[in-house]
């Protein structure tokens, strides 16, 4: 009797121990990091003066004569991510059968359209509108591709998982009624797989339009564009005019797709 | 006998514009075990939170053992609140950490504000926590996350943490509400007989009128926020249960 | 059996088509219009950005020519690459560390059910530094503070704080009510009430953010040094720049590599978290 309350105890200290272990070791690695990137709170404290200073005077007040000759840029921005999302879908829906444990006609073909869709995930959207800026040249055809492939991996996984999730006795039961493989899909599946569908595609725009806004800083177009070129001109109030459209490009998108998916549940 | 708790003409009305409670007085004397019964809505809850200020009351006075409760503020709150101990309907534990760590929660109010904070208690309140444990019949569970107990075992660690505050007063809210009828019946024996041991004052809000008769050295009955009945059990006939609840 | 008689109707309703069933069920309005403002947006969008589909063919020859340049990919100077790689991580780790720190003070702060004061103030605020992507910080700290590692951590910190104060106090918000008020009834101070109380029930939680969070910010930090701010995306915006695409594509695989295990370590991080749930 006594012995089990013992052991609780020990195992409480054990417990205790590994936090504080954990907690240290975490210590560690940051402070190593810190000291290999020369970070020290000094610097920071003597640039963070600097930063407000900056901030303050630079940036503000906002040029809004800048507003007008920005609109262009802000509706490219806009295109871009909504014509990637829409065309990444599209390209994922038909991947996504390929790449689902589930639905997919092979084993290597499933395992070959996930590793792609892997490289494609972990690029970052901007690195691979620098590999594109190469091949097609500076403007808003290499933003839309760059998004439309880290759009395709995104999704393609997210599509999958939804397929992989679906409940097989609906399959099967159509399946049963000597149903075609498309007719399948079009019966069984599609309903079921809607909701998730729709959520992702929604989610990937936001992510899109947050990425959109920076790809025209390697030469993809949009506000990044803008943004880009006003520093490098010291015109830093209207940068921060284009900062602004940003901010509330990005907070539109997010409160739509919030409040299109509050509908769909 | 000294009045403990004593309330006049209390009054609560919420922001949303109910009455909870209309104009409530009454006294309680030291070590009395008092059940307050009624129909739910009738303000039983909120005439427990007025006590220790979980609720603002809008009006009148609540004498705590010589204080105003009604007009203490801040640091008065703590002092008032650290002397009356409170048990939950749904036991309210932190379930994420041990049992022992919830029955030293019940020394916070005593600790000073930062060494409570980070959890530090001395080695005389750990022993005591411990022996309050042992007196519940929960010193096996001691080191136990307290979501891995019983709803009974929870609700003992509650009474635990509220008798680690070395309260003068004990309310109990719905104690047994949540719980099965034998564990209930436990439950209640473990709040009855702890509070005539130590001579602690008790407020149970309960819904078993049965229950109430058979513990409650009283009985207070409300009603739409007024005290319809105030006696001993014996008097709580049918005819004054009807008053209470209503036809 | 009763899988095939729940399907029939469905089935039959869809395939009658335009015909208005009363089993049919009714579309919501909104989103219907949604999908059909989508479908005009697109197109839309696709007139006004107005590409030159022949440069989209002519580009996709390149683009696949140049693969032939990707390979062998040139791993030359594969040190200052990891070293680069390295620096990535720390501006990472630096950066999101310190955002936890500020972030798990500030969600105290901005959690409506313990500081309902304060709470508006701190989420609009945290919601400004959100909205302001991460390296649009860096270039504005680049310009204040100078190139290198030190905006990177800076603009990793200031976006990471405005997530995951939202994050945490979303967390916090959903503690049950009565735990609070528990510990307020012994006596408890508002601090007391947060560390003794809250911060149990929200620990696991605050530590699936913080792990997430270094995943999403390892990635923002491999394109961070595209505009300067140090680490391995200045690497790869240098070999571009240079047309050396057999050292693009060795930094390109240095990336991959990264991201990918960091991915595969925070999936199997979050799995022990939700284990211990």
């Amino acid at each position: 009797m006594k012995r089990s309350g013992q052991l609780l105890e020990d195992l409480q200290k054990r417990k205790k121990r590994q936090i504080w272990l954990a907690a240290a070791g975490i210590v560690l690695i940051t402070a190593w990091s810190a000291r290999e990137t020369d970070f020290s709170v000094v610097s920071v404290v003597r640039g963070f003066g600097e930063i407000v200073r900056f901030i303050g005077q630079d940036f503000f007040p906002p040029d809004f004569s800048a507003f007008r000759s920005l609109i262009g840029p802000a509706v490219d921005t806009i295109c871009i991510s909504f014509v990637a999302m829409v065309v990444g879908a599209v390209l994922s829906l038909l991947l996504s059968f390929f790449a689902a444990a589930t639905t997919s006609p092979y084993r290597w073909l499933q395992a070959s359209v996930r590793a792609v869709c892997s490289v494609l995930r972990n690029i970052p959207a901007l690195i691979w509108a620098l590999l594109l800026v190469a091949a097609y040249g500076l403007g808003t055809l290499v933003g839309t591709l760059a998004l439309i492939l880290t759009s395709v991996g995104t999704l393609t996984r997210a599509y999958a998982e939804i397929l992989e999730e679906i409940d097989m006795g609906q399959v099967e039961a159509v399946r049963a009624t000597g149903a075609s493989w498309p007719q399948v899909i079009a019966h069984a599946v599609l309903p079921q797989f809607f909701p998730g569908f729709v959520g992702w595609s929604l989610y990937k725009l936001e992510l899109n339009m947050r990425a959109s806004t920076l790809i025209g800083m390697v030469g993809g177009g949009g506000l990044g564009f803008s943004i880009q070129k006003g520093l490098k001109l010291f015109q830093f109030q209207e940068v921060c005019v284009a900062i602004l459209m940003v901010i509330v490009l990005v907070l539109t998108t997010e409160f739509i797709t919030g409040k299109l998916r509050e509908r769909l549940i | 006998m000294s009045a403990i708790l004593e309330i006049r003409n209390l009054r609560k009305r919420y922001a949303d514009g109910t009455l909870a409670l209309k104009d409530v007085s009454l006294r309680v004397h030291r070590g009395e075990f008092v059940a307050v019964i009624g129909p739910s809505g009738a303000g039983k809850s909120t005439l427990l939170r007025c006590i220790n200020r979980l609720v603002e009351p809008s009006g009148g006075s609540i004498i705590v053992n010589g204080v105003d409760a009604v007009k203490a503020s801040g640091r008065q709150i703590r002092r008032l609140r650290r002397e009356v101990g409170m048990i939950f309907q749904q036991f309210n534990l932190v379930e994420r950490v041990t049992v022992l760590r919830n029955v030293l929660h019940g020394r916070l109010g005593y600790r000073n504000p930062i060494a409570g904070a980070l959890g530090l208690f001395s080695r005389q309140e750990i022993e005591e926590a411990k022996n309050i444990l042992r007196r519940l019949g929960l010193h096996e569970q001691m080191y136990k996350r307290a979501d891995e107990l019983s709803g009974g075992q929870q609700q003992r660690v509650g009474i635990a943490r509220a008798l680690s505050q070395k309260p003068l007063i004990i309310l109990a809210d719905e104690p047994i509400a949540s719980l099965d009828p034998a564990t209930s019946e436990t439950i209640m024996q473990i709040l009855s007989a702890i509070c005539r041991e130590d001579g602690i004052t008790c407020l149970v809000n309960l819904h078993q009128v049965d229950v109430a008769k058979r513990y409650a050295d009283r009985i207070i009955g409300i009603r739409q926020g007024t005290v319809v009945f105030d006696g001993p059990p014996e008097a709580l006939d049918d005819k004054a249960v009807g008053k209470v609840y209503g036809p | 059996m009763s899988m095939e008689v729940d399907w029939a109707p469905a089935g039959a309703a869809r395939q009658t088509g335009r015909t208005e069933t009363p089993a049919r069920r009714r579309r919501d309005p909104v989103l219907t219009g949604a999908a059909i403002f989508g479908a005009v947006f697109f197109v839309f969008g696709l007139i006004h950005l107005n590409f030159d589909y022949g440069q989209l063919w002519k580009g996709t020859l390149a683009f696949v020519r140049s693969w032939a340049y990707l390979f062998p990919p040139n791993a030359a100077e594969w040190q200052p690459i990891l070293a680069a790689a390295l620096e990535t991580l720390y501006v990472a780790v630096v950066g999101t560390v310190l955002a936890v720190a500020v972030a798990f003070v500030l969600a105290f702060f901005a959690a409506e059910n313990v500081a309902p004061k304060t709470a508006p103030l701190v989420k609009g605020f945290v919601s400004l530094l959100r909205a302001v992507p991460t390296l649009v910080w860096a270039l504005i700290f680049i310009v204040a503070v100078g190139m290198g590692p030190l905006p990177g951590i800076l603009a990793i910190f200031t976006h990471a704080v405005g997530m995951l104060t939202k994050m945490f106090a979303q967390s916090i918000e959903e503690v049950d009510e009565g735990v609070l008020e528990a510990l307020r009834a012994t006596g408890a101070g508002w601090l007391q009430v947060m560390l003794q109380g809250v911060l149990p029930c929200v620990a696991t939680s605050f530590l699936a953010w913080s792990v997430f969070r270094l995943e999403v910010d390892i990635g923002e930090s491999t394109i961070l040094g595209v505009v300067g701010a140090g680490g391995i995306g200045w690497e790869m915006a240098n070999a571009m720049r240079n047309y050396e695409f057999d050292t693009a594509s060795f930094v390109g695989m240095v990336i991959f590599a990264m991201v990918y295990s960091v991915e595969f370590a925070t999936n199997r991080l979050k799995n022990r978290i939700r284990l211990r749930g």
